[in-house]
């Protein structure tokens, strides 16, 4: 028998019995329409995240903390109390102190090889931010190094030297400001407290109005470079007793081409943490796979469970259409056809079960994406929640056709191994 | 005699073994000529039908040969094997076979789909055969919406469809009429005359064997002279009342084969084959053509369980 004509007996046997042809279908659907919805999800988050981390222009910072010393559970050193080491700086913050990097930390990273420049980050408290109209609001100020790359719908970033502002745009409203357009060049003030209690008004522009987004850098106001020192500067002066100065994080930009890999365990000798932007994301982006792959592990324990419809569909066909293969036997066929006739029913059934699945889940995840980015997920311009990758699709297609072909090996063994005698004599 | 186109050598078929152990076939030794139409008639159990699988190489033999064409059988492969009985043997069965859902013409070129032939072909050869046996009009019927005799056509059109060499009949008018079983005779029978294709009838009819040119009579695995112990014991094992005993049919005289219990065939010759011939067309018992308990069976029934074990 010619191939063709196989497929095409395959294909025609496969709705004889088409009610049991329907359902076995229906259970391969639905495990092939979740795969595909779950994929459709992953890409549309790792795609998200992607053009996120390509959004921030400063692909070359390395991010660096200080490692704190404290003993950690399961690391084997909770047994006894570590030792005051005066040379640690911690940052005070309201809820106790973190290690902080220290001025001379900042020399280090400064002196590592293809460590172009260091930017240590300022911790800013502002008292509040007021708006032109007189309101106040709590201010907590983003890292100017983060306004690189950032999405903007309206101005420009601000100037490295300039008394300037970058607005999250969930802010312009409440502000008073008519548009985006409208809050760019006005003014805002910036209310500061120093050491000694003394309150200072800082005069400062709205350069532009920032996109929010998932990395969640412009969800707070982002000072530029210098009035963020200036601020720092304000609020650090007229301490009693001089306060060294300790900073959260440091940014640690790179020469261009500089291999992270070494700059880190350097970093690492020295106590320190060092995280690209992509590192940082990648968490997410570890999180968002893990959720996903669960996900995907429903779908495929759905597929496990269609893969034994069809095996028991077919060996119900193979039971009833004894006699038929008996005579196809009896005529000359071989046992490796027959194996073949019935295998490719199992991967024809396969294929219509995830080729409609995934056909319907494009559709569901597309339309869904549309609902959700229009609704719950405005807040994310940019993020389609589903989004599917053609290549991924024909190989989720490709994957449950060969789970249907391992599921018919069992019956279309059981079909070739037949003896036309005994399936004429059948009664 | 023509020259055989299937010989045996000593042939025996064993079952299972020790305590299980059945003798199916005890040396079987026969030839069938070209063209010859060959009866093998015996009870259930005498080992005809164990015979014929032997002789179509649907099963291979515990000792013996089988021959085709002068060919023994026993060191071909599975491949050729299939070859063989595709391009060889054609097939009628007393249960139809015939596959549901598809048209009479997929059903008939089931061989040819089978031995590769390209579609076209296929179908100028389908619907040539259907027409000799004036079965073209149901070409795009479904199978199952035919009446028995006419299903037992296509069964024959399927069978004639690669041009074989033989033709294995087992009952083929075990579920049939009286009326269709005589159409479907004269149709195989025609065949056999028209177109020198070996017929090998497998039957407890002694009717339908009388028609063929020899008669081979098989019991307990050998084969015996006469009919009478082979048939009698059909006719006893019959659910229904038996009105005519089948011994009516040594009124005939019909039946000559005289061989030892041996195994030694003796052919019947050509003068002989053409009386015999004669002597079948006559029917003994007119409108009783077929055995009296056939002659009531369903006409549709194509599930119903053969006596040909």
């Amino acid at each position: 028998m010619k191939f063709l004509d196989l497929l095409r007996t395959a294909i025609g046997n496969t709705f004889r019995s088409k009610a049991r042809t329907i359902l076995t279908v229906i259970a391969i659907f639905i495990g092939s329409f979740t795969l595909t919805l779950t994929s459709g999800i992953g890409t549309g988050v790792n795609d998200y995240i992607d053009k996120t981390v390509a959004a921030f222009g400063n692909q070359n910072a390395l991010y660096v903390q200080k490692v704190p010393e404290r003993s950690t559970p399961g690391s084997g050193q909770e047994d006894g109390p570590t030792e005051y080491n005066p040379d640690r700086a911690n940052v005070q913050t309201g809820f106790g102190s973190i290690a902080g990097l220290t001025d001379a930390d900042i020399d280090k990273i400064r002196d590592i090889d293809g460590v172009e420049s260091v930017d240590p980050m300022y911790m800013v408290t502002p008292t509040y931010l007021q708006a032109p109209d007189g309101k106040k609001f709590q201010l907590s100020l983003g890292s100017p190094s983060e306004a690189e790359g950032l999405q903007l719908e309206a101005g420009e970033i601000p100037d490295r030297t300039a008394d300037e502002i970058l607005l999250p745009a969930s802010w312009v409203e409440p502000l008073g400001f008519d548009s985006n357009e409208d809050a760019v060049g006005k003014t805002v003030t910036i209310a500061m407290s120093n050491a000694a209690g003394a309150d200072r008004d800082f005069d400062v522009r709205v350069a532009g109005i920032s996109q929010a987004s998932l990395a969640g850098a412009s969800t707070n106001p982002i000072p530029s470079s210098d009035l963020n020192k200036k601020l720092y500067e304000y609020q650090t002066s007229g301490s009693p007793r001089d306060v060294p100065n300790t900073y959260f994080t440091a940014t640690a930009n790179l020469s261009e081409g500089a291999d992270v890999g070494p700059i880190k365990s350097q970093l690492a000798d020295e106590d320190m943490l060092g995280l690209t932007v992509e590192d940082q994301l990648g968490m997410f982006r570890a999180v968002i796979n893990g959720i996903v792959w669960i996900l995907n592990s429903f779908a495929i324990i759905a597929l496990l469970a269609a893969g034994f419809g069809i095996v028991n569909t077919l060996l119900m066909s193979v039971q009833e259409r004894t006699r038929e293969i008996g005579l196809m036997k009896a005529l000359g066929m071989s046992g490796g056809k027959v194996f073949g006739l019935f295998s490719l029913e199992a991967i024809f059934i396969g294929f219509l079960g995830s080729a409609i699945g995934a056909a319907v889940g494009v559709a569901t995840g597309s339309v869904l994406s549309g609902i959700l980015s229009n609704g719950l997920l405005s807040s994310l311009p940019g993020l389609s929640l589903f989004l599917f990758d053609p290549l991924k699709t024909v190989i989720i297609i490709l994957a449950v056709m060969f789970i249907a072909f391992l599921a018919g090996t069992i019956p279309a063994m059981r079909a070739a191994r037949q003896d036309p005698i005994n399936a004429l004599r059948y009664e | 005699m023509t020259a055989p186109v299937l010989e045996t050598e000593n042939l025996v078929k064993i079952y299972g073994r020790g305590e299980t152990r059945f003798d199916a076939l005890k040396g079987i030794n026969l030839e069938i000529g070209k063209g010859e139409s060959v009866a093998v008639v015996g009870k259930s159990g005498s080992g005809k039908s164990t015979l014929m699988h032997l002789l179509a190489l649907l099963d291979a033999p515990t000792h013996g040969v089988v021959a085709l064409e002068g060919k023994p059988t026993g060191d071909l492969n599975a491949k050729e094997l299939n070859e063989l009985r595709n391009s060889a043997f054609g097939f009628v069965f007393q249960q139809f076979f015939l596959t549901p859902n598809q048209s009479v013409l997929e059903n008939v070129t089931l061989p040819l789909k089978i031995a590769g032939v390209p579609a076209g072909e296929r179908k100028r050869r389908g619907m040539e055969v259907l027409d000799q046996l004036d079965m073209a009009d149901k070409a795009e019927n479904k199978a199952t919406d035919l009446s028995g005799g006419q299903k037992q056509r296509v069964v024959i059109a399927r069978a004639l469809i690669n041009e074989p060499s033989v033709i294995f009949a087992d009952e083929p008018t075990g579920n049939l009429d009286s009326g269709t079983s005589q159409v479907v005779e004269d149709i195989l029978f025609g065949l056999n005359r028209d177109k020198g294709i070996t017929l090998v009838v497998v039957t407890h009819d002694l009717d339908l064997a009388k028609r063929c040119s020899r008669q081979i009579y098989l019991r307990d695995g050998q084969i015996v002279p006469t009919p009478e112990k082979a048939a009698s014991d059909v006719v006893d094992r019959q659910p229904r009342p038996a009105a005519q005993p089948a011994s009516a049919d040594d009124a005939t005289g019909a039946i000559r084969i005289t061989e030892p219990a041996t195994g030694e065939v003796i052919t019947l010759s050509e003068a002989d084959a053409a009386e015999l011939a004669r002597a079948a067309q006559e029917p003994a018992r007119p409108g009783k053509h077929a055995a009296p308990w056939a002659t009531d069976a369903p006409d549709h029934s194509t599930d119903q369980p053969g006596a040909t074990a």
